[in-house]
């Protein structure tokens, strides 16, 4: 009975933030010390989609930019990562990939600066890609070493034996089996680009309008009903992501 | 790797008074005003103290769910709400942690409502505070859903159940089984992994960006000030901190060993 | 002597300062079987890769049917190598496993042949399953069927029945003699299984410590003393008398 109780609490904990963000964003009127909002609106909803294109502009870039970055990495990752996992400095270069995990990006994006204002792609979308990638590249690296396995040499020998060209085994047997990896890493750099607020800001200058960016600008003019509405907007695609991800993990087994 | 090494080759000679608007060749200058600056160190200490104490604070919820919840996490409805708080960026996080904690802010107003306070100046200031608490609640709401995966990931790989059973037919009863089994193993297996994540945390930006004050700053946050500040003194300052941090993250991480994300990671067959 | 059909002449191997193969010399006759016996680590394994074309030697020649083969890729050696996992492709069925090797080629008449294929392995209606519905025994028969059915010039064999059961194993051990008997396969057998290793063969070797002993007839392997024969037939005389005493 207790443990059902702190069930539901925990549930209630953690669906709460989300029932108020959407309670914000459809507020007018909310001085304290009110409990709920004194108006309700649709207004905001409506312009942002609708009417001004600031919200949903930076809505498609944001995931312009993901699309583009979880797409990116996965290919990249996939080739990269097999070349690390067959080298024998293997430990080595795992040690590497560790850099992102303590480094905080936007120190990152301190000590890359120079070089990409020098290479002309400060402020723009490619730039802030570029950025992202040296970020996000290691943990789809990390992803896809635990896939390289002596298993899964073995296997792609086996189809050389049964008259498999490289080519050949890539497309029937390693690109299938790699499936699941290639889903979660490509999830995963989606997810990391998605999030990130500090490199873009630093490298974009500020020009490119991702919705953190914009969520940071809104709270910085106090305009909390529209950085509620940006915020939901920058959680839903991972929750739909989650609800499938875990799917396809479990469709992976 | 390398745009790394060749970044933080800039970021040394440029806090070196190598380069740079003002570069008038090499000098200490700057490395001597950084180190012995107060509110640098005050700055690393601020953050190194937040990152322990809301590790902490986060395993000890974490701890207590993964072994109440072991089984509905692995699988089951539960498992999808564990989830759901990972979908929260830093961002929004610290925005709802701001809209609830601050003067103005949701749970004021259900104080007021209550009568526990009477305006605004009653509610203790927990955001944009000397001690962090805001930083920290968010910190905590954040890498706890990381920590219970964890533990319930240990759980199942180490064979705890089989373990602590075993120490029953031994003898030692429900509260020694968890002391002397159950915590001691979650510890062992998972205390890289932590470490990891007080460095996380450590580094964290956006959140002590929209929960913290300007003194004490978290390190990130101060060398992003340094650097875009108009005062052109001050970047070699903020790029001799910048080069600071990473070299003392590397020591931390020669002294302590290699971080693991052995449990984090994927399998596949 | 008849012309070898698969012939190795001088062969060695090192990885690093290790020398794994010491002057391999190696001769098949078309058809016909050899059993390997070796203990782990013997090199048994990097010999059989060196064959396949997955590994290359650091000196030697290997020849099959008088043309030198060193060069080529595995690909062009049509050359099997089997493993003690049966390492069906995870993402195929039964079925198309078989057919693997035959699409790439793009052989005709797909279909009949690997029906043919699973009736011979006794699999008639079991084409259709995914490999991890299928048992150890089962995955290992249709990892055979896989490899014969694309008629490999040469099939090699890692202990492919370690994993197996007493029983099935016996079972497997006879369905492979049919089979590389009806289609005159010429196979290299490794396993560390003295019974087995007689069974199988029509020849044997021995490796050890990367130098390879092959006899003349099993006889002749019978007649040394090293080989491990006798040893095991005086256990089974002492057996035999004690009970008899009894």
């Amino acid at each position: 009975m207790m443990s059902k109780i702190l069930k539901y609490s925990f549930v209630l904990a953690v669906v709460f933030p989300l029932v108020f963000l959407l309670g914000l964003s459809l507020a007018q009127q909310w001085q304290f010390p009110e409990v709920l909002p004194q108006q309700w609106t649709l207004q905001h909803w409506g312009n942002s989609l609708f009417q001004q294109g600031d919200i949903l502009k930076s809505l498609f870039l944001s995931l312009g930019l993901s699309l583009s970055l979880a797409g990116t990495v996965s290919v990249f990752a996939f080739f990269m990562s097999k070349h690390i996992a067959y080298s024998k400095h293997r430990q080595l270069y795992m040690r590497f990939t560790l850099v992102p995990y303590i480094l905080s990006p936007v120190v990152l994006a301190v000590i890359f600066q120079y070089y990409f204002t020098v290479a002309n792609l400060s402020g723009n979308f490619i730039g802030v890609l570029i950025a992202q990638l040296f970020f996000a590249l290691p943990f789809g690296i990390v992803i896809f070493n635990n896939f390289w396995n002596e298993h899964l040499k073995s296997i792609e020998q086996l189809s050389f034996t049964l008259g498999a060209s490289s080519r050949q085994s890539l497309l029937k047997v390693i690109l299938p089996l790699s499936k699941p990896a290639i889903v979660l890493c490509f999830f995963q750099s989606f997810l990391v680009s998605w999030f990130e607020y500090g490199l873009t800001q630093f490298i974009g200058l500020g020009k490119v309008k991702t919705l953190t960016v914009m969520v940071f600008s809104f709270i910085n003019e106090a305009n909390v009903f529209y950085a509620a509405l940006a915020c939901i907007l920058l959680i839903l695609p991972p929750i739909v992501l989650l609800y499938m991800n875990k799917k396809i993990l479990i469709l992976a087994r | 790797m390398l745009p790394v090494l060749a970044g933080l080759g800039y970021a040394l000679s440029y806090s070196l008074g190598l380069t740079g608007l003002l570069s008038k060749g090499i000098t200490f200058e700057y490395w001597q005003k950084a180190l012995t600056s107060q509110s640098l160190w005050a700055s690393f200490l601020y953050s190194l103290s937040i990152g322990l104490v809301s590790v902490f604070i986060s395993l000890c919820f974490a701890v207590s769910m993964a072994l109440s919840w072991n089984k509905s996490i692995q699988q089951g409805r539960l498992s999808y709400f564990i989830f759901l708080p990972l979908c929260f960026p830093a961002t929004v996080m610290a925005f709802v942690v701001l809209q609830w904690l601050s003067p103005s802010g949701w749970f004021s107003r259900i104080a007021f409502e209550l009568g526990f306070i009477h305006s605004l100046n009653d509610f203790p200031n927990v955001v944009r505070d000397f001690y962090g608490i805001g930083i920290i609640f968010c910190s905590v709401l954040l890498i706890t859903p990381f920590f219970t995966i964890l533990m319930s990931n240990i759980y199942r790989n180490e064979n705890l159940l089989h373990l602590e059973n075993l120490s029953k037919t031994l003898g030692a009863s429900t509260s020694e089984t968890l002391r002397r089994v159950t915590l001691p193993i979650l510890f062992q297996k998972s205390k890289m992994t932590l470490l990891l994540f007080v460095i996380f945390v450590m580094g964290s930006y956006e959140v002590p960006l929209i929960l913290g004050r300007q003194y004490p700053q978290m390190v990130s946050v101060a060398i992003v000030q340094k650097i875009q500040k108009f005062n052109l003194n001050d970047i070699p300052l903020g790029f001799a901190m910048s080069v600071l941090y990473v070299i003392l993250v590397v020591l931390v991480l020669i002294v302590f060993g290699k971080p693991s994300r052995k449990y984090l990671k994927p399998h596949f067959k | 002597m008849s012309e070898a059909f698969l012939r190795i002449k001088q062969l060695h191997k090192w990885f690093g300062q290790n020398q794994i193969l010491k002057n391999i010399n190696l001769d098949l006759s078309d058809g016909q079987t050899l059993s390997l016996i070796g203990a782990s680590g013997s090199g048994k394994t990097t010999l059989l890769k060196i064959i396949a074309g997955l590994e290359n030697a650091n000196q030697g020649q290997i020849y099959l049917r008088e043309n030198r083969i060193d060069a080529l890729s595995p690909q062009q050696r049509k050359i099997i190598y089997l493993y003690q996992d049966a390492l069906l492709f995870p993402h195929l069925s039964a079925f198309e496993n078989i057919a693997f090797g035959l699409r790439l080629q793009k052989a005709k008449h797909i279909p009949a042949q690997v029906n043919a294929m699973l009736d011979k392995l006794g699999m008639q209606d079991q084409g259709h399953k995914m490999p991890n519905q299928l048992s150890g025994g089962q995955k290992q028969r249709i990892a055979f069927g896989r490899a014969l059915v694309i008629q490999p010039q040469l099939l090699l064999l890692d202990e492919p029945f370690g994993a197996l059961d007493p029983e099935i194993r016996s079972h497997m051990q006879k369905l492979f003699k049919t089979l590389v008997s009806s289609q005159n396969l010429s196979a290299i057998f490794v396993t560390h299984d003295l019974k087995e290793a007689i069974i199988i063969g029509d020849n044997i070797a021995k490796i050890e410590q990367g130098s390879l002993i092959q006899y003349d007839s099993k006889k002749a392997f019978y007649q040394d003393d090293k080989s491990g024969v006798n040893d095991e037939i005086l256990f089974w005389k002492h057996l035999k008398n004690e009970t008899n005493e009894d």
